[in-house]
């Protein structure tokens, strides 16, 4: 276990000092920790429900057509929609989150480094007008480059969710539904 | 009334000119290349990266390589990575992998694949990938002392490089070789080599003597000058192609082709790894031998 530990710190120390140039991310204040804090039971909370709805799915096989794959998801989506109908932007990206989300986004790509790494996530990365939580993760938008600085940076989060880029829209996608769970406008500067 | 013969075959001369033109032009962007050594026994596959455009120079390749099949009867494709670029609906997995690859799928050539940054996890559970639902795994070839360790390099978390530790050092196969989508060297400009990933996976491949790594993400095809007696190579260019995008002064490329589609043969016959790097039109861009490394027993 605490090898474990030691290989985890390792690997997080290594993601985190990011290419040769990039800008490290910067330190968190203690009101900054404590909106992580918070941020992570929110977090917690939705993978909660996703498991619990998931669960209630007939399994996904290992080796599964594309729409099995697909139905799957719209399914999952669909339960998730439900039991979320009231769910509103903000509600995992809290203001003082999606504050420190800029602020971090910010000193990462303003770096030495930062142009190719925007470059880098803007690439066939067109954006849409219009999002909103719990709709599908739109089709016609190629799933972002998600930089290794950017990830080390931001808190953690489990498989089933992750964070993409939408245009300039930083997003909490759930990964095997395919929906939007929450996002934030105008993260990069 | 005299030169009406001479019109007339010089018409028939000029019909007959443009058909051979025509057919020689049909035949020879389309010629299978001459195979690698091609010997009985010998692991035959073939490494295909960034593909998944559903667009013709992605159809031509895999034209391509079912024409390169039929000579080198290639057993495994192995994908570095993003292979549904755009929209990942049930139908897109038809149009930018069954269908363009159908004649290898419907030899038996099996396609085991890795995630590429545009890929959607869910593409573990599709059959024809052969994850088994895993983000990374490691599979034995089905011949020669062969190990390919499939890794998920957009999330390299802790648990995935301990599983890798331990994988690499529980290998006794001759052949280590690593399959991953972010290139530790690379001379593109666009994204380069992955600094952060190298200091996380490199010494692992040092130490458990890794042979060589297949990547892609740059959108060309480079080989790269040894690292540490490790081989690599990037093989990004599957369908998507980033013309002009190898930085000419790098040092580190060995062979670098950037101006059209490519996919990258390859045959293991014991100690010896032999490689082709081929284009859309069948030219053969790179080939040569890599030695596989073996563990220092030194005191």
């Amino acid at each position: 276990m605490r090898a474990r530990n030691l290989l985890g710190a390792l690997v997080l120390a290594a993601l985190s000092q990011g290419r040769a140039h990039a800008a490290a991310a910067p330190e968190r204040s203690a009101a900054e920790t404590q909106a992580v804090v918070a941020f992570q039971a929110r977090v917690a909370d939705y993978v909660a429900l996703h498991r619990k709805l998931e669960a209630g799915l007939p399994k996904l096989p290992k080796k599964a057509s594309p729409e099995q794959v697909d139905t799957n998801q719209r399914d999952l989506g669909l339960l998730i929609k439900n039991a979320r109908s009231d769910a509103k932007r903000g509600q995992l990206f809290a203001p003082d989150m999606e504050a420190l989300i800029k602020r971090t986004l910010a000193a990462i790509v303003t770096g030495p480094d930062g142009k190719i790494m925007k470059a880098s996530i803007m690439d066939e990365n067109p954006g849409v007008p219009a999002l909103s939580v719990n709709d599908r993760y739109p089709d016609s938008v190629p799933l972002s480059t998600m930089p290794p600085e950017v990830l080390a940076a931001l808190p953690r989060l489990e498989e089933d969710i992750e964070y993409r880029f939408i245009g300039e829209r930083l997003v909490l996608m759930d990964a095997h539904a395919h929906i939007i769970i929450d996002f934030t406008d105008d993260v990069l500067p | 009334m005299t030169c009406f013969p001479s019109v007339r075959r010089i018409r028939l001369i000029l019909v007959a000119a443009f058909l051979i033109a025509f057919a020689q032009a049909q035949e020879s962007p389309t010629a299978p290349p001459v195979p690698l050594p091609n010997a009985k026994g010998s692991l035959k596959f073939v490494v295909l990266g960034d593909f998944g455009t559903g667009k013709q120079p992605q159809y031509d390749l895999a034209a391509q390589m079912t024409r390169f099949h039929e000579g080198f009867k290639f057993d495994v494709v192995i994908l570095v990575g993003d292979n549904l670029l755009g929209a990942e609906r049930a139908a897109d997995f038809k149009r930018k992998f069954e269908d363009p690859y159908k004649p290898l799928l419907d030899d038996g050539v099996k396609f085991y694949g890795t995630l590429g940054n545009h890929d959607a996890r869910e593409q573990r559970n599709y059959k024809l990938f052969n994850m088994d639902g895993k983000l990374y795994y490691s599979f034995k070839a089905p011949n020669e002392k062969v190990r390919f360790f499939m890794l998920d390099s957009t999330y390299p978390v802790p648990e995935q490089i301990e599983w890798l530790e331990g994988a690499l050092k529980d290998s006794n196969d001759a052949w280590k070789i690593a399959v991953f989508h972010h290139p530790l060297y690379s001379s593109g400009g666009r994204h380069g080599s992955d600094l952060t990933l190298r200091g996380v996976l490199e010494p692992l491949f040092i130490r458990y003597d890794v042979s060589v790594a297949f990547s892609g993400h740059d959108h060309f095809y480079e080989r790269i000058k040894p690292q540490h007696g490790i081989v690599y190579f990037v093989a990004g260019s599957g369908g998507q192609l980033a013309a002009g995008d190898i930085d000419p002064r790098s040092p580190l490329t060995a062979k670098g082709f950037d101006t059209q589609q490519a996919f990258l043969a390859v045959e293991i016959a014991g100690d010896t790894m032999s490689f082709n790097a081929i284009t859309r039109d069948g030219t053969i861009v790179d080939s040569g031998t890599v030695k596989r490394r073996v563990p220092d027993t030194s005191p």
